[in-house]
């Protein structure tokens, strides 16, 4: 929320193609690299794009629209229990059936909490979202069709079927269905954020009061951007549910809702693809602490948020963006 | 058609009646300032006619329709613009970002969620008008907290002219410039034509006097006069509760 | 009959932790205007404290309840002074970072005390029961909601009758304005953060009573709470109180008469006030 990141947010200007280089190059890296790597890192690196994308869909909300809201796993979790359910009572494994009623669910589940929510606001909205939050976790510990038999969730899950027969998908194609969606998912976001709807979003953060004056239905606006956030939400809930062969109450509740949070703050919350870099650092970090201290991960989890707060409150992102800054304009400079 | 008429207008705060039963009408093109010590009721009197604030009781009209219950955002629809008394700019965001959302404010494709916004060529263009004629397109990409405050205030009056609202409402407009600045804003306001009502609070004297044909004063919420400015530089009454303390 | 008054006591005991929960929460959150979202992790840092005291010392119950107290009230105290402070102008991060701290602080609890959960525990001239109407109620309980009604009285007494109380109320309102008064509002956070940390440890140990200590109380009881003070409003004590008081009841009868909807019913009521009254029953307007 400061210079550096407000630039980096705004569209490119025209002629300043650079900015495009490592974004491509990053593609290009996440198409090219995995193929040559063993299916552990592909899965690894499926699971750094369901939170990217989970992280990306909650910083519309968050970064973009200040909303603070403890409790975006309800619509993470809505997804993958979508998909969950259609397994463990349908039979299906369909990707086209699954997923998009996965997203309609969450969509619905978010349309529902925003209002209750959107009746209050700053740290109150934190709060309540942090409950209704808590109150899906309920339900879906009690209520017995939401679980198989004997456990709490729903086990047994596995990666989807696409409808075409004789072909399964693996750990490998798996990975391209998710990069696939992720992309299409993070260009979406990208719109979104620079239409005239994701600009007023940003001015309903910087002054609501003026927003209002100016002739925007900034109500309106704050439940639009949730509701979406909720459906990116959902989206990466529905590959989690897949990709983690079992979805369980601990999925809607607030130990899910804070990674994307720590992820927007540790990554930056003002710049577009802060969150991206945020998850890149937690789900690396997890990876090492599964392997050193598993009893501790809680620990330095909390421990990098607040070192994040106290000390680099815009987010790696924005350093980083500035890094690229200055090599960019010393390359640009000696070519001259 | 009158351009605004208030009805037995008030506004309680628990026991406080910050304005109390005040009724005036305004015309079309009416250059009105009004003016009252501070407290009296003046920056309240704003709020409930640009609805920031809801009205304890009676009733607000505007352009003939009853917009008492009415939110901000449909009053701006109607063509009412306001500037704050605290600059409200976006200060985090650049000039050109300010300018942008201002203008799109009361525009259909402000709900549009797929194209970038400087698709929109009418209100690109417009911007770029505004901007230039503001003498501040050079700094389009400079943030607005880095702009003198003078600058800061033009820019926010000007960018509430560029809506061509129909009812114009400038909170103290020349608190904090420099003498050559606010005669700056004098000479604006003085240019604006006459299909847009100009409803003013300030103390300046040297605004007040230059711009308005009428005054009404405040006083603890009541309206205490209200005519053209040589009947309330000559009303004792005004003068001893509010330009004398002003000498 | 004696099932309704055995029912309404046990909402009361229950409403009275609450209360106690609640109450340094709500008047942190109206003074400072932040939440502190590790609060319920302080109970649970009291209660651990006071059982290590009580039980595995074998001390004295009310020499557990003070050490409780006092263990969460400096831990309360070196959050506020240590990090909190430096975030003087920006309550959201202030807040972010406390819940950063309940993972810490929870994740250093189980590394103390483990993770097996330690069973009610109380003194032992409170252990057993004395009869009401005809049938048998823990001594336990009734203590607790005398401790939590006196505790009301103490508070709403500092809140409103005292200097420092009106310090506080001051601050609420204009910081600034208080510190040009003289008063130190630095020195005056502190001692309010401390204060509501200490009556959250105080509130572990009571609440060990009818709960016991176990791992997941930090978010257990945040989540509590956060219910109370919604449905109660922010900022005073007498919210703090008719939140819990509502919410304990509420949830006893909800029990009683609907075991299968436990939770439900507090969430029901929460979601209720939201979209009647947002800013709670007693609280400010939001």
């Amino acid at each position: 929320m400061k210079t550096a990141s407000q630039e980096a947010f705004s569209r490119p200007r025209q002629g300043q193609r650079i900015n495009l280089a490592p974004h491509v190059a990053g593609v290009v890296i996440l198409v090219i690299l995995p193929a040559f790597l063993s299916s552990y890192i592909q899965s690894v690196m499926t699971r750094f794009l369901i939170f990217a994308l989970f992280a990306m869909g909650y910083n519309l909300a968050f970064g973009c629209a200040g909303l603070i809201s403890l409790g975006h796993a309800a619509y993470f979790g809505a997804g993958g229990y979508t998909i969950a359910v259609i397994k463990l009572h349908y039979g299906s494994d369909l990707f086209w059936v699954g997923a998009p009623l996965g997203i309609l669910v969450a969509t619905l589940v978010a349309a529902m909490f925003g209002i209750i929510a959107l009746r209050v606001s700053g740290i109150y909205f934190l709060l309540v979202t942090f409950a209704l939050g808590q109150l899906l976790y309920s339900v879906a510990w009690n209520v017995s069709w939401l679980n198989t038999p004997g456990m709490q969730g729903i086990a047994g899950l596995s990666l989807p079927t696409v409808g075409i027969a004789g072909f399964t998908l693996n750990t490998t194609s798996f990975y391209y269905l998710v990069l696939l969606v992720s992309l299409i998912c993070f260009y979406l976001l990208f719109r979104i954020t620079n239409s005239p709807f994701g600009r007023a979003i940003v001015g309903i953060r910087e002054g609501e009061a003026r927003m209002r004056s100016l002739g925007y239905n900034t109500w309106l606006y704050k439940y639009i951007a949730f509701v979406i956030s909720g459906a990116f939400a959902g989206i990466a809930g529905v590959l989690f549910g897949y990709y983690n062969y079992l979805i369980s109450p601990t999925h809607l509740g607030v130990g899910t809702s804070f990674l994307p949070m720590c992820m927007a703050i540790i990554g930056g919350a003002g710049t577009f693809l802060g969150p991206v870099i945020g998850a890149a650092v937690i789900i690396f970090v997890e990876l090492f602490a599964s392997i050193m201290t598993p009893e501790r991960w809680p620990l330095i989890l909390g421990g990098l948020f607040v070192l994040a707060i106290m000390f680099a409150r815009e987010g790696i992102g924005v350093y980083l963006w500035r890094l690229w800054n200055k090599v960019s304009h010393h390359y640009g400079s000696t070519k001259n | 058609m009158e351009a605004l008429r208030i009805k037995g207008l008030s506004k309680n705060f628990g026991g406080v009646s910050a304005v109390d039963n005040i009724s005036f009408g305004v015309e079309i093109g009416e250059r009105l300032v009004i003016i009252g010590p501070n407290g009296a009721g003046k920056t309240t009197l704003f709020n409930l006619i640009n609805g920031q604030l809801p009205a304890t009781s009676g009733r607000i009209y505007f352009l003939g329709k009853d917009i008492t219950a009415m939110p901000t955002h449909s009053r701006a629809h109607l063509g009412q613009a306001r500037a704050f008394q605290i600059i409200s700019l976006f200060l985090n965001l650049s000039v050109l970002d300010n300018a942008l959302l201002a203008l799109h404010g009361t525009k259909p494709y402000r709900f549009k969620l797929f194209r970038p916004i400087n698709h929109y060529k009418l209100i690109s263009d417009k911007v770029q008008e505004t901007l230039k004629e503001l003498d501040l397109w050079e700094k389009k990409d400079e943030l607005v907290k880095n702009l003198s405050y003078g600058e800061q205030r033009r820019m926010e009056i000007g960018l509430s002219l560029a809506l061509q609202p129909k009812l114009l409402l400038l909170d103290e407009p020349s608190a904090g410039l420099t003498m050559e600045e606010c005669s700056g804003i004098i000479d604006m306001i003085k240019n604006l034509g006459l299909d847009i009502t100009v409803i003013i609070v300030d103390h300046d004297m040297d605004l007040v006097f230059g711009v308005a044909e009428r005054i009404i004063v405040l006083h603890y919420g009541q309206i205490i006069a209200d005519g053209a400015p040589e009947q309330i530089q000559a009303d004792p009454r005004v003068k001893e509760i509010y330009l004398g303390i002003e000498e | 009959m004696e099932q309704f008054i055995i029912n309404l006591l046990n909402g009361l005991s229950y409403g009275m932790v609450l209360f106690m929960i609640a109450s340094g929460m709500s008047v942190v959150m109206g003074a400072m205007n932040i939440i502190n979202l590790a609060h319920g992790v302080l109970y649970m840092i009291g209660g651990y404290v006071g059982w290590t005291i009580a039980v595995k010392f074998g001390a004295p119950f009310v020499l557990g309840l003070l050490a409780g107290g006092l263990a969460a009230g400096f831990t309360g105290l070196m959050l506020e002074r240590g990090f909190l402070r430096h975030l003087y102008k920006q309550p959201n991060e202030q807040v972010l970072l406390t819940f950063g701290f309940v993972y810490i602080l929870t994740n250093l609890s189980l590394w103390v005390w483990g993770g097996w959960p330690r069973m009610p525990f109380t003194a032992k001239f409170l252990s057993g029961s004395f009869e009401i109407l005809g049938r048998a109620y823990p001594k336990a309980r009734m203590a607790t909601i005398i401790i939590g009604l006196v505790m009301a009285i103490v508070l709403w007494w500092l809140q409103d009758k005292t200097r420092v109380g009106s310090m506080v109320r001051a601050g609420m309102d204009n910081k600034e304005m208080a510190m040009g008064l003289g008063i130190n509002m630095e020195r005056v956070f502190a001692l309010v953060f401390f204060v509501a940390s200490f009556i959250a440890g105080l509130g572990g140990v009571l609440g060990a009573q009818l709960l016991g200590v176990y791992n997941t109380l930090g978010l257990e009881i945040l989540l509590l709470a956060l219910i109370v003070v919604i449905v109660g409003g922010v900022g005073s004590v007498q919210g703090a109180l008719l939140g819990g008081i509502l919410i304990g009841v509420i949830d006893a009868f909800g029990r009683a008469l609907f075991p299968k909807l436990a939770m439900f019913t507090m969430y029901f009521t929460m979601i209720i006030i939201l979209l009647v009254r947002p800013s709670g029953l007693l609280g400010r307007r939001v």
